[in-house]
This record gives structure tokens, C-alpha cells and sequence, in this order.
């Protein structure tokens, strides 16, 4: 039986497609059968991340609706072995998802696949609900900025008290943070949280930090998830993230300042 | 760098506002969110209570919720409507409340409602604070405690 996991933040924007798209890819190359969904209707954007936007023809909502067979809207990941890709409706809206219809695919996907990936879109609504409502784990993407540490705040009451586990009384939902587009220089100048800030404000374990990157962005604009890219930061601190996950102690890296040298100070470069 | 940004580099940074403001907001809507939302329906059955004895406008009633550090307070503010208004003055010609005759309702016979008889009043209602004078209502009067 396969584990369900949520990627949510309650503020858009934090990075939590691109982290859906990073984990499952990471979780696929471990070698466990994954499955990554795309919770936001009408939105729909984890296609485009993952590269494979011109490849969808039937989508979660059909397979809800009964139009289309899970097995016909899967689409399989042409790089990784292991990897599918459950896109989501641009057309309908957010009430085509139904807790029976969700809880359905959501079984059937379970008994075959080692990991089922729920990419939440943002907000406290009926996408974000649904996206949250089965899982067993949530990683709650942060990033160092108030507004967006307040939401997750928010996100966790609601993961304590309108999930699944917590209406029926079971084991609750293990929560990990994962904080996305952390700067360590600006951290130093004063000028951003720090990851322990925010680890005391939130008061959830800490899963991983990725550090601000222009490698995430690069991987978007050509549909490849940023883990791939195994030479930037960002890739590594998300494979880190994965082992972490899979229950092993990897240190942090990437949390303080990179040592410049007297070269590249002059020049100026980053990342 | 001028001289005043050296001397601003001093203050406090950024960041440690930034935390300590959200420790603070956040304080605040947790304590919110556990325990059941009854302000609501306790301010309904309040309302309730008073309009059983006294014609309220329920437009002119004014709840705050203020959480303090260790105590919140939940101040009622209702403004009730003066004797010459709940009984209809006869005259329509007549201005609606003469001088002397605007007294606050509710017995909230203090000491200043017998100064207000020599003010000109225009007014067909008088606004009483219920919290006013150490009356029934008082200011405060419902506190809860962390």
C-alpha cells in the first residue's frame, strides 16, 4: 500500500510545483514506483514543469468523472523509470473534485504505487482541502519571508484538524518543512529568517533547505525538474531532501554563505 | 556610504522584526483557533437578552474583541434609543427630544445624565454606552483568561 504525500504552503508562489516535481523525480530515481498529481483545476502548470504538457490528453478530473481510464491519463516520465505524471483539467473548475471521487483514484493509485505525490495549489479551498485530505505526510513549503511562514502556520491547523487522519482520530499527518529560496547572504546581512526563525516559529521538523537558485528557473523554461540538474544547488539540496525523507541523516548544506574567492568577488558572479 | 549609513547599520535588522512580528500575530491565531469559536453566538444570545427588554437598533451596537497579553476583553457597545423615541413622540412638529427630556434609558442614572439637561439636544436618541458608570454591562465586564 502506498504512502500519500501533500505538497502544500497555503501562499502560492513558494515553490511548491517546482518541489513537487524535484521530489517525485528524486523519489522515482530511488527507485520507488511514483506518482505525481496535480491538484490545481484550471491552473494547470506541473505539466509545463515536468516537461510534459503536449503529452496530456486525458486528465484527473476524467478520470474522477469516469470519461477516461487511470491507466489512459497517466502519463508515463520519458527521462525517469518509475515516474508518472497525473496532470489536472485547465478547463474545468475546482468543484469537478469530489472527496469520493479523489478518495477513488486516490485508492486505486495507492495499490500500485510506492509514493502518490499530491501537488497542492495554493490557498485554504476546495483544491488545497482535497489535495490534503488522504495524506499521510505533508511537506510544507516555506519560504523566509512572514507572510508566507504565517500561511504554513495556517496550512498546519488546518492539516491538524480537516485532514482525513484527524477526523477519524488516526495517527496525524507527519509534517516536514522544506524551505525554499533561501538566500544565506542576505540571512547574514540581517536581512532575511534564518532557518532556525522559522523551524521555531512553525515548530515542525526540518526536511531540507534549497537555496535561492537560477538553476530552478532554467529547468522550468526547458520542462525538466531542477533535482536533474545535478551540478546546481538547488538539485543537490533537493536529493538531500529526498534521502531525508527516506528516513536518512544527511547534513544541511547550502545553509551558510559560499566563500568567495578574490576572482570571482571581482567579477561579481553568482550562483 | 555616508555617514548615516553607518550609523543605521546599528539598528536592528530586518529579520529580527520580521520574527518578532510574526510571533506575535501568530500567538494570537493559534490561541484563536483552539477551543470553539463561540464569540459569535455569545454575542448573538447578549443581544438577545437586551432586546428582550429594551427596543435595540441592532445597527447601532458596536462589539470589539481586543486580545490583550494575559486577558481579552469583549467590549459591547449599544446604543440605546431615548424615551421620547421608543414611545413615538405625538407631535410630529415638535422636535423630537426636548431639552431635559433626553435621558439615558436603561437606569444608567449617573451623575452626568443630569447634566446633559442643560445641553441643546438635536438628536432623537441618545447613545449610551452600556460600559459607561459602572452599570450593569460594564466595560470588561467579560474577560477570559489564557
Amino acid at each position: 500500500m502506498g504512502k500519500i504525500i501533500v505538497m502544500t504552503s497555503g501562499k502560492g508562489g513558494v515553490g511548491k510545483t517546482t518541489s513537487s516535481a524535484a521530489f517525485a523525480t528524486g523519489l522515482a530515481l530511488r527507485g520507488f514506483k511514483t506518482v505525481v498529481i496535480d491538484f490545481d483545476v484550471g491552473l494547470r502548470n506541473l505539466d509545463l514543469v515536468m516537461g510534459c504538457e503536449r503529452r496530456v490528453v486525458f486528465d484527473f478530473i476524467n478520470v474522477i468523472n469516469g470519461e477516461a481510464k487511470l491507466s489512459q491519463a497517466l502519463i508515463k516520465d520519458k527521462r525517469i523509470e518509475n515516474l508518472y505524471i497525473l496532470p489536472t483539467s485547465q478547463t474545468r473548475d475546482k468543484d469537478a473534485l469530489t472527496k469520493e471521487g479523489v478518495e477513488k483514484v486516490l485508492n486505486e493509485l495507492t495499490k500500485e504505487f510506492d509514493y502518490v505525490l499530491c501537488d497542492s495549489p495554493a490557498g485554504i479551498e476546495r483544491g488545497a482541502l482535497m489535495s490534503l485530505y488522504f495524506a499521510d505526510h505533508a511537506i510544507i513549503v516555506t519560504n523566509p519571508e512572514v507572510s508566507s511562514v504565517r500561511d504554513s502556520d495556517r496550512i498546519l491547523g488546518v492539516l491538524n484538524s480537516r485532514s482525513r487522519r484527524a477526523e477519524q482520530g488516526l495517527e496525524p499527518v507527519t509534517q516536514q518543512l522544506l524551505l525554499t529560496r533561501y538566500d544565506p547572504e542576505r540571512v547574514e546581512r540581517g536581512e532575511m529568517l534564518k532557518v532556525d526563525d522559522v523551524l521555531e516559529i512553525l515548530a515542525i521538523p526540518l526536511l531540507g533547505v534549497i537555496p535561492e537558485s537560477q538553476a530552478v528557473l532554467r529547468a522550468s523554461n526547458v520542462g525538466m525538474p531542477v533535482i536533474l540538474d545535478e551540478a546546481s544547488n538547488a538539485g543537490q539540496a533537493y536529493t538531500d531532501s529526498v534521502s531525508r525523507f527516506l528516513g536518512e541523516d544527511v547534513e544541511h548544506r547550502f545553509v551558510t554563505p559560499q566563500k568567495k574567492g578574490l576572482f570571482s568577488r571581482l567579477l561579481r558572479r553568482t550562483a | 556610504m555616508s555617514i548615516f549609513n553607518f550609523f543605521r547599520a546599528a539598528a536592528r535588522p530586518s529579520a529580527v522584526q520580521a520574527k518578532e512580528r510574526l510571533q506575535i500575530v501568530m500567538a494570537h491565531e493559534r490561541a484563536g483557533r483552539t477551543g470553539p469559536d463561540y464569540l459569535p453566538m455569545l454575542q448573538q444570545e447578549l443581544l438577545s437578552v437586551i432586546a428582550k427588554y429594551i427596543d435595540i437598533d441592532q445597527n447601532k451596537v458596536e462589539v470589539k474583541l481586543d486580545r490583550g497579553g494575559d486577558c481579552s476583553t469583549l467590549e459591547l457597545n449599544i446604543e440605546l434609543p431615548s424615551r421620547d423615541a421608543v414611545k413615538a413622540p405625538k407631535d410630529p412638529g415638535k422636535p423630537a427630544a426636548k431639552p431635559g427630556d433626553a435621558k439615558p434609558v436603561g437606569g444608567s442614572a449617573n451623575g452626568k445624565a443630569g447634566d446633559k439637561d442643560d445641553e441643546d439636544e438635536d438628536d432623537s436618541s441618545e447613545p449610551v454606552k452600556l460600559a459607561a458608570g459602572g452599570n450593569a454591562l460594564t466595560n470588561g465586564g467579560i474577560k477570559k483568561r489564557r
